[in-house]
């Protein structure tokens, strides 16, 4: 058994020594792809460094990017979350507040967050209000429906055993109702983190003057591939940091497991 | 019998609020724009439908809104299309094999938290701001789910079933065809849904940044132009057309999984 | 009436002395012990175990779904290795496969053969109307009673032409009234058509309406406790005083391997 999965993570780590060595011999070695836009594994990894420091041609260090980037993309996720959330629940557990939201969040519902950034820039600017806008529209949405169906999906004999015993609505919804939906929540909150660094990244792209997604942007225009890869790994890698984090914080706060 | 007409209620009642509360917000911005300042930011919800469906006959651009939605879905399908098939595959291959799984499984989580989004730029450089770029910007953002359900689709299959196939007689190559591939079908589905809306978003984002037509282009020249109208109007098309891909895929899905869809 | 086990070596199905134990780290289970028995040709056989563990592991084993730790199994003095198309099983979770339709499950295995398209259809059919389903053939599983999923799945087994069939409890998820009818149907259907049954279960009532010769094993790990040979007149009447006899010496002897 342990020898099986010790030859199965060889194996992972040549497929990954293997992607960048093809990567570096297509590029540094054989100079199939020109490096002013494929540029190597080593390229990249020095403008990574250099980037640390220097801001041209984009304006702003790495960290300067990343810390405006950080800063919009929470500020509308912890918003929209913190919207999104309650309103689900209540409408999961409150017929009434079902019944008048839901239409209005249906209609609204299929249009892609991203379709929202002309009006916002428009209404708001291509300031910090605007992009933070967007990025609340991407993650009011999962975090309502899941919220929701976590609630709706709450075990109906665990209601009635709470109202046996004489709990009330209120008191059943806190005791028993968002207990058991915490998991169904907690999945929304990362369909939602991943919704809106996607989204921050287009706002970025389109209207801004720092952040990652116009690092990025600035880049493409003066034709520095090697800086956009270095954008695009940041991305990546902050996005999974935070989703690792929320992860974390998951297996603390939701007891009993996931099971149903 | 008294159940019945319970039921009735409830989707009348359903009806009725689904109605006051459409209308309740049509009343409240059609107010709002017409006795308060917001009509200098916002126009009323009327000359949004005037201008959707003038613009059917009228040119937004150099053609009419038809035809930017068409322009649009063409690139949808082109690029969702080739997701499909280097997704489905991939996704399929990394659940029967533990070697396959080995080798591609860490170089797919090495690429998947970079959102499809920010492959633009690099696009851009790569193929031109031509439609293949944002082909290829549709197919990366659709592709992780479309990967991820099918892996899943197809390493989840009940080893009841394989056991059961295998004491009727199935060789290797006859259990993936009719066991794995069909046990994994609803899964796969479930990734063609996300990965279509995916798409429907990322064209919109790529002709947001680069384009001369499609659904996003008349929101981003609506917005160069301070033209509410027009970027409502696009809002509305948008989430229409998305609405319906989503439908059509939802139709297709119940023909094809008959099979598990509850209720006697 | 009790017989000690006596193997005839030349029985159609031989289990040698078959152990099973299950290691888990340091902790070593054992499940099966030692399991000698002899099943004939077209004999019905029905295996009595009281406990949660074993009776599954063991069909599995005559399945060829898992190996013996010790001991063998042979078919026709051919050594149980793999899952071959001889050996038919009925699940307790029936194993249907839920994107066929009841036509598609029952002619999986000749399918799967290659056996041509009609003759596919004919046997099909046959087997159909045989488990009492005509008229479902286009139904999905989801859509049929607990009672009738398990026809199709005895249906299925019966259509790959098995010459042995094990049953790993297959009514245990059926509520009392349609186990009854289930084991009526099961009687008739081995009466009508002859293979040799090994059928396994937890209901002693169950045990002497079914069996030929039951097979008693003890809990954990499970061993041959007792083997009776019921020479009961078919179809049986599960009041008459020879069987409520029968059934408490039985039951008695249950009580006893606890």
């Amino acid at each position: 058994m342990k020898e099986k999965k010790l030859k199965y993570t060889l194996i992972s780590v040549a497929s990954i020594a293997a992607f960048l060595s093809v990567w570096y011999l297509v590029t540094d070695v054989f100079h199939i792809f020109p490096s002013s836009t494929f540029p190597s594994p080593v390229k990249v990894a020095q403008a990574f460094i250099r980037k640390l420091t220097v801001k041209t041609p984009d304006g702003g260090t790495l960290a300067t990017h990343l810390a405006a980037s950080l800063k919009v993309a929470l500020y509308g996720y912890l918003l929209g979350i913190g919207i999104g959330v309650p309103l689900g629940i209540l409408m999961g557990w409150f017929r009434k507040v079902d019944l008048i939201v839901k239409p209005i969040f249906d209609l609204v519902r299929p249009i892609p967050p991203v379709g929202w950034i002309p009006l916002m820039i428009l209404w708001l600017g291509i300031g910090m209000r605007a992009k933070a806008t967007v990025i609340f529209v991407s993650a009011v949405t999962p975090s309502i429906i899941n919220a929701y169906t976590g609630i709706k999906q709450t075990n109906s004999v665990h209601i009635w055993v709470a109202r046996t015993f004489g709990a009330k609505s209120l008191e059943t919804l806190i005791k028993v109702g968002i207990p058991s939906a915490l998991p169904m929540i907690f999945a929304g909150l990362k369909v939602s983190l991943g919704a809106s660094w996607m989204a921050l990244v287009a706002a970025e792209m389109l209207a801004s003057t720092e952040g990652l997604g116009y690092m990025i942007q600035m880049n493409r225009m003066v034709g520095k591939a090697d800086n956009i890869m270095v954008g695009m790994i940041t991305i990546g890698l902050v996005g999974a940091m935070l989703t690792w984090i929320l992860e974390k914080l998951e297996n603390k706060l939701v007891k009993g497991g996931r099971t149903k | 019998m008294r159940k019945k007409i319970r039921f009735q209620n409830t989707k009348a009642e359903t009806a009725v609020y689904f109605c006051a509360s459409l209308t309740g917000l049509l009343l409240i911005w059609y107010l709002a724009v017409r006795y308060t300042n917001l009509n200098k930011v916002m126009p009323s919800p009327f000359e949004v439908f005037a201008f959707v469906g003038s613009s059917f006959v009228k040119n937004i651009g150099s053609r009419i809104l038809p035809f930017h939605i068409l322009a649009s879905l063409k690139r949808v399908f082109v690029g969702y299309f080739l997701a499909c098939i280097i997704g489905i595959p991939l996704g399929i291959i990394m659940g029967c094999s533990r070697t396959g799984k080995a080798v591609i499984k860490p170089i797919f989580e090495l690429l998947r938290p970079i959102p499809g989004l920010a492959w633009i730029p690099l696009a851009i450089l790569w193929f031109g701001i031509g439609e293949s770029s944002k082909y290829f910007i549709i197919c990366v953002s659709a592709i992780v789910s479309i990967i991820l359900n099918s892996y899943s689709g197809a390493s989840q299959v009940d080893p009841i079933l394989t056991g059961a196939a295998k004491m009727l007689g199935a060789r290797p190559i006859q259990i993936f065809f009719y066991i794995t591939l069909p046990s994994s079908v609803p899964q796969i589905f479930a990734g063609l849904q996300v990965g279509l809306s995916s798409s429907w978003m990322a064209v919109i984002a790529a002709e947001m940044i680069r384009a001369s037509e499609g659904a996003g282009w008349i929101i981003t020249t609506g917005m160069e132009s301070g033209n509410t109208v027009q970027i409502l109007s696009g809002m509305i098309s948008i989430g229409l057309v998305g609405l319906l891909l989503a439908s059509l895929l939802r139709l297709m899905e119940r023909g094809l999984c008959a099979w598990n869809i509850q209720g006697k | 009436m009790e017989h000690s086990g006596k193997i005839k070596k030349d029985a159609m199905i031989l289990c040698d002395h078959v152990s099973k134990s299950f290691v888990n780290g340091n902790e070593t289970a054992e499940v099966l012990k030692d399991i000698t028995l002899s099943v004939e040709e077209n004999e019905f056989v029905v295996i009595l175990g009281p406990g949660q563990c074993g009776k599954t592991t063991l069909v599995n084993i005559l399945a060829g779904l898992e190996r013996a730790s010790g001991g063998e199994v042979t078919v026709n003095g051919k050594k149980v290795t793999d899952p071959e198309p001889e050996r038919g099983v009925v699940y307790q979770k029936t194993a249907l496969f839920p994107w066929l339709t009841v036509e598609g499950n029952v002619g999986f295995g000749p399918k799967m053969a290659g056996v041509p398209k009609k003759e596919r259809k004919e046997r099909t059919k046959h087997y159909i109307e045989l488990v009492g389903l005509s008229g479902f053939e286009k139904s999905y599983p989801i859509k049929l009673s607990g009672g009738m999923r398990q026809r199709v799945g005895i249906a299925r087994a019966y259509c790959n032409n098995p010459s042995v069939l094990l049953m790993d409890e297959p009514f245990g998820h059926l509520d009392a009234q349609t186990r009854y009818l289930m084991q009526e149907e099961v009687e008739r259907i081995w009466s009508q058509d002859k293979r040799t049954v090994i059928f396994v279960t937890n209901n002693i009532e169950e045990a002497v309406y079914l069996a030929d010769r039951i097979v008693l094993l003890s809990n954990c790990p499970t061993t041959v406790r007792n083997e009776f040979k019921i020479d009961l007149q078919r179809p049986r009447d599960n009041m008459s005083s020879e069987f409520l006899r029968l059934r408490e010496e039985i039951g008695r002897h249950v009580e006893m391997t606890r």
